[in-house]
């Protein structure tokens, strides 16, 4: 259960002790207007006495409206402490988890999951919680009251009660899976419609809108049918819940009258206190019912949460060490990693040289970017070891490592903020003139020139568009500003501006004058110029060496560029 | 207001269950209140020792009216349920209809901004209008009306206090807080998209934060979003937490007020001492019925804008007169100086785009993603208007044609075809045959497939190249002259591809047809070709000519063969 721990003991006793006065208040309200009318009533008293009794009973009442007040408020604040540590631990985890290869269909969800389910989890601390307290601690005593006023009347209701969570838990059971496929049905159905207005444009040019119009109609009014028909259940819970509360009442007023009457066995004052108590506790015991509802999708929520924090972190662990020369001279030794078929690499071992050009080449699917993550510290290596300049990685310090660091990837990020903002964060401490020096030699120039507020254009979520070639160039800007000795790049496969590839070509050229720079490579040019070519397939290196020699001997290789080669490969789009 | 006019508008034609959920309502309303009423008598009277035969029939009556209460309680949920279901049937089509009647490059606005999940949620909001909004005040009345005449009969005083009672706690207190939440709760909604947005820049971004160590200063940043949220939600749910209990003490004081002005009523001897309890057991239950009204301000603001943001009125300048695409059978096009601009975008999305695309000819436009190919498309369907220029078709202004007309002569794959909730047939989008449907299929290679499958919401269950052959195995139902084709083989295996496009040509064979595609294989068969770079046309020409004349295309090519 991830919910309760986070409610504080403190809370449980807050609400208790709330719950007790609230007992206490619709006691002496019963108490104080029982005395009140009967001394009118039967005691033909001046107003004068009873004006002390009618002072207590205003009293009485606001206390209770505080009471409430207290009951609610304390729920919000337990609530609210624990949405914040219930974000803060998810947000946690996800932050904890490396880099996640499958993570770029998964963030959408994950943001959900941060914002909307944590929110789904409130009503448990708001409403359930401090429901749950009331609702036993009140009908116990008023019950209990009830008993020492007129005991009768205590075993009428002992033995009608439980009917009501008996007939609750008999339609409850019945009706639980069909509503929760409601409930789903509800959300597949705004869906549906959601479905039918983006689609619109679809529809039309396909002359189909008119229809989509009748289709519309048919499936709110199925829809109304069938959520009718489940509601209809809960209704009748209701119906049961009203019709018990109301008959045993009816039976104790019916006791009372013959107690008062023919037995003369009650006082009026008796009568009346318990008749004005009676209903009350019916009263608590459908509050108790309705915080078992609100309870109900907080736990499901609850649910998802747990199901996402159970599963297992892989945390990458960092020393202190430091580097100890620039470029480094990178070493693996049998490195492999597994996550799931695509993303595997099995038993990696080489030598990347000081300062050297490395192309990683492979079919897709081959565990090209997978190794370019474990060498960027960004996966853990399930066996063998990374050794920088001969230290075993996991000892350097996280800072040391990748303040060394550049990684261009195929879809860089961009932050929403300025063109400025988004390259500064590879160097916090750069001068505007450093920057500007970077977005120069990224080609960004061009674009820059083009709008009206430049460098401090802003572009990211609500900002505007980059093309993806655009996207490449800022990220190209990044690794300039940060004078990286350690570069590692995923090359584009396709869908560049030739303008954007001759940028990446000039400055890929540049930036590794002075330092290690190593891409997952699809372009001949580069691979042929590299000092050592890594030959990839299915997770596992099949050759390394220079291209004229790998182009003679390695068969991988060799049906890798043969395709280049042997010029057209025939096919659309 | 006239968002919620349209609404009721709409609730009205369902008459029948809106008055039945107002009667049952008022008699569960009143049943109640007389059942604790005659409660109250009863023990007055039995402390008085009437005989036992007249207690007997107010003792039936309680009961009765007991029964009564809980069966009308039922139906009143039931209709005004049902009223509500079919009300919100009513709103979705008449919404439907709305964003019909509204240009394409309106509702591509409203796509691509994801305000049409909001128009569905808001609708999914309009269901409080009837539950919460318009049946429970008439029924609260009327509940009010009845006691206070009743109570009339009696004494002044006490009537005249319920009704004292009635306006501070359905009108006076629900005004105050009204007043005070439209301060208040603008910021939660705010709030909350500022959190979601730290979210987001922290989990898409989340390599980049890593590498550029950045996480802690975003983790930082989303905290104190949060931290944000929170405050405003307290702000906002102390004050609703204010309201409900302020209200139930008003019920409360009301029964006070009652006793005190009932008790001094008796001492003075204006009042039989055997009415007081039942008085005040009364006033009790009555004021029961005001508690909903304590979130009445809040769901009728929510409702009053929702229902506003969905009947918008439109501004938009409709450019008459217009008219039909004249069938001539064969098609041609052309772009002459377009410029055209999104919305909100600084630079251009086309810049002077001309070019011409002749009758039956086959044509490919290529170039980088964002370099405005599939605009170019979007403006020949019309979906957008150019900004500067025009485009002609058969030498009629597009502007001047009627989409419609024009959407019927032409066959489309777009990038973000859409996919609906039903069966492969319904997404077929055809009345043709089951034999025709079958043999679209197949032509599109979708064997696999039978017409009845199921395919669910936008298409989920379909792979993106399960998608892209149903999206082509629509074309094979309609014969059109114009083929407009973005990338509508990018997700198939070349095979696949191959099989397709060929089956594409036969059809097309004799029409005008324009394919986008960043991919370059295969061009040479086309008539022209189309290279655009950040909107604009680079280059045109057949396949040979440009290769001939080394420029852009050539060098494009260049690459593509020298990658893997």
């Amino acid at each position: 259960m991830l919910l309760k721990p986070l409610i504080k003991r403190q809370t449980y006793i807050q609400l208790s002790i709330v719950s007790i006065v609230m007992a206490l208040t619709i006691i002496a309200q019963a108490y104080l207007i029982v005395s009140i009318i009967e001394a009118i009533f039967l005691s033909n008293a001046t107003f004068t006495a009873i004006l002390p009794s009618l002072g207590l009973l205003l009293l009485v009442i606001s206390l209770r409206a505080g009471m409430n007040y207290l009951n609610g408020l304390i729920g919000l604040h337990s609530a609210n402490q624990a949405k914040k540590k219930l974000r803060n631990r998810v947000l946690t985890h996800f932050t904890k988890q490396p880099v996640d290869l499958s993570s770029q269909g998964r963030s959408g969800e994950k943001v959900t999951q941060l914002i909307n389910v944590v929110e789904q989890t409130d009503s448990y601390f708001s409403q359930y919680i401090p429901k749950m307290i009331q609702a036993t601690i009140v009908p116990l005593a008023i019950l209990a009251i009830i008993f020492t006023q007129n005991w009768v009347s205590g075993v009428i209701i002992l033995v009608t009660a439980p009917f009501i969570p008996l007939f609750m838990a008999i339609i409850g059971m019945k009706t639980k899976d069909k509503s929760e496929e409601q409930l789903n049905e509800l959300s597949s159905f705004s869906g549906q419609f959601l479905d039918s207005l983006q689609g619109l444009t679809t529809l039309k040019l396909f002359g189909q809108s008119d229809r989509e119009k009748s289709r519309i109609e048919d499936s709110s009014i199925n829809f109304r049918q069938a959520t009718l028909g489940v509601l209809a259940v809960a209704f009748t819970s209701a119906f049961m819940m009203e019709l018990i509360s109301m008959l045993s009442m009816g039976l104790i007023a019916l006791e009372l009258a013959l107690g008062l009457i023919i037995f003369d066995t009650i006082k009026f004052a008796t009568a009346f206190f318990v008749l004005l108590l009676a209903p009350e506790f019916y009263i608590a015991l459908k509050d108790l019912s309705s915080a078992f509802h609100s309870g109900r999708e907080s736990l499901t929520a609850s649910r998802k949460l747990e199901g996402q924090l159970n599963e297992p972190v892989e945390e990458l662990s960092w020393g202190e060490k430091s580097l100890t020369s620039r470029p480094p001279r990178i070493q693996l030794s049998g490195v492999s990693f597994a996550y799931d078929e695509s993303e595997t690499v099995q038993d990696v071992s080489a030598t990347i040289e000081a300062g050297s050009f490395v192309a990683i080449v492979g079919k897709s699917g081959a565990g090209k970017t997978t190794l370019l993550h474990l060498i960027a510290r960004l996966l853990p290596v399930h066996s063998g070891e990374v050794f920088v300049n001969d230290i075993e990685q996991d000892r350097l310090g996280e800072h040391a490592w990748f303040n060394e660091l550049s990684y261009i990837s195929q879809h860089p990020y961009i932050f929403s903020g300025t063109i400025y903002d988004n390259i500064q964060m590879s160097e916090p401490s750069a001068t505007k003139e450093d920057i500007e020096h970077a977005a120069k030699q990224a080609g960004l120039e061009p674009l820059i020139d083009l709008l009206d507020d430049g460098l401090h254009t802003v572009i990211g979520e609500g900002g505007r568009g980059l093309s993806g070639g655009e996207k490449q160039r800022v990220a190209l800007a990044r690794a300039f500003l940060k004078q990286p000795s350690i570069i590692l790049f995923d090359e584009p496969t396709t869908g560049l501006d030739l303008k954007t590839e001759q940028v990446l070509n000039e400055s890929i050229e540049k930036l590794a004058r002075h330092a290690t720079l190593i891409t997952v490579a699809h372009r001949m040019h580069t691979i042929q110029k590299a000092d050592q070519i890594i030959v990839m397939d299915e997770g596992q290196v099949v050759g390394t060496g220079q291209h004229d020699a790998l182009s003679k001997t390695n068969a991988t290789y060799q049906s890798l560029i043969g395709d280049t080669a042997g010029g057209e490969r025939d096919g659309w789009s | 207001m006239a968002g919620l006019n349209i609404v009721i508008r709409q609730l009205m034609k369902e008459k029948r269950d809106v008055i039945l959920s107002i009667l049952f309502g008022f008699i569960a309303g009143i049943a109640a209140v007389g059942l604790f009423t005659a409660s109250g008598y009863l023990i007055s009277q039995a402390a008085l020792g009437v005989p036992i035969t007249a207690l007997t029939v107010i003792i039936a009556i309680v009961k009765l009216l007991g029964f009564t209460r809980a069966l009308s309680r039922y139906s009143e949920r039931y209709f005004s349920h049902r009223a509500t279901f079919t009300m919100l049937s009513h709103i979705r089509v008449q919404f439907f209809e709305k964003l019909q009647s509204l240009t394409p490059s309106r509702v591509q606005r409203f796509r691509t901004g994801d305000l049409l999940s909001r128009f569905v949620s808001d609708v999914e909001s309009l269901q409080n209008f009837f539950l919460r909004i318009f049946y429970p005040p008439i029924v609260l009345v009327l509940i009010f009306l009845s006691t206070v005449l009743f109570t009339l009969y009696f004494s002044f005083w006490i009537a005249l206090l319920l009704v004292i009672g009635l306006l501070l706690s359905t009108v006076i207190l629900p005004a105050l807080f009204a007043k005070v939440r439209q301060t208040t709760e603008q910021p939660v909604q705010e709030k909350r998209s500022d959190l979601s947005a730290q979210a987001t820049e922290l989990l898409f971004g989340y390599q980049d934060l890593k590498i550029h160590q950045k996480l802690a200063d975003q983790g930082e940043a989303f905290n104190t979003a949060n931290d944000e949220l929170i405050q405003a939600q307290t702000k906002e749910r102390k004050h609703e937490l204010w309201n409900q209990v302020l209200d139930g003490w008003v019920g409360l004081l009301m029964a006070w007020a009652v006793l005190a002005v009932g008790g001094w009523l008796i001492v003075s001897g204006q009042m039989d001492g055997v009415w007081l309890a039942m008085f005040m057991l009364l006033t009790l239950t009555v004021f029961e019925n005001t508690q909903p009204m304590a979130a009445f301000p809040q769901y009728f603001l929510e409702n009053k804008k929702a229902a506003n943001r969905i009947f918008f009125n439109e501004n938009e300048a409709v450019n008459e007169p217009i008219q039909p695409l004249g069938d001539a059978g064969a098609i041609d096009i052309s772009f002459r100086g377009v410029d055209f601009t999104y919305p909100n975008e600084p630079r251009a999305t086309l810049k002077n785009v001309s070019l011409s695309i002749p009758s039956d000819s086959k044509t490919a436009v290529i170039g980088a993603s964002g370099s405005g190919k599939s605009t170019l498309l979007q403006l020949i369907l019309k979906l957008e208007e150019a900004s500067v220029g025009e485009v002609y078709i058969n030498s009629q202004a597009v502007s001047q044609i009627t989409p419609e007309s024009l959407w019927q002569q032409t066959n489309t794959v777009m990038q973000d075809q859409q996919f609906f909730t039903g069966t492969i047939r319904d997404n077929l989008l055809s009345d043709a045959s089951d034999e025709q449907l079958t043999y679209a299929l197949k032509r599109a290679r979708l064997t696999d497939f039978s017409l009845t499958d199921e395919v669910y919401e936008k298409g989920d269950n379909l792979s993106g190249g399960e998608k892209q052959r149903l999206a082509i195995a629509r074309l094979f139902l309609r014969d059109t002259n114009l083929w407009l084709l973005d990338e509508p083989t990018s997700s198939l295996d070349q095979v696949t591809a191959r099989e397709v496009m060929t089956e594409i040509l036969r059809d097309a064979e004799n029409d005008t047809l324009v394919i986008v595609s960043h991919n370059l294989k295969g061009l040479e068969n086309m008539d022209h070709i189309i290279v655009m770079d950040h909107g604009e046309v680079v280059e045109q020409g057949t396949f040979d000519e440009l290769m001939a004349r080394k420029g852009y295309f050539y060098q494009l090519k260049e690459i593509e063969k020298d990658t893997l």
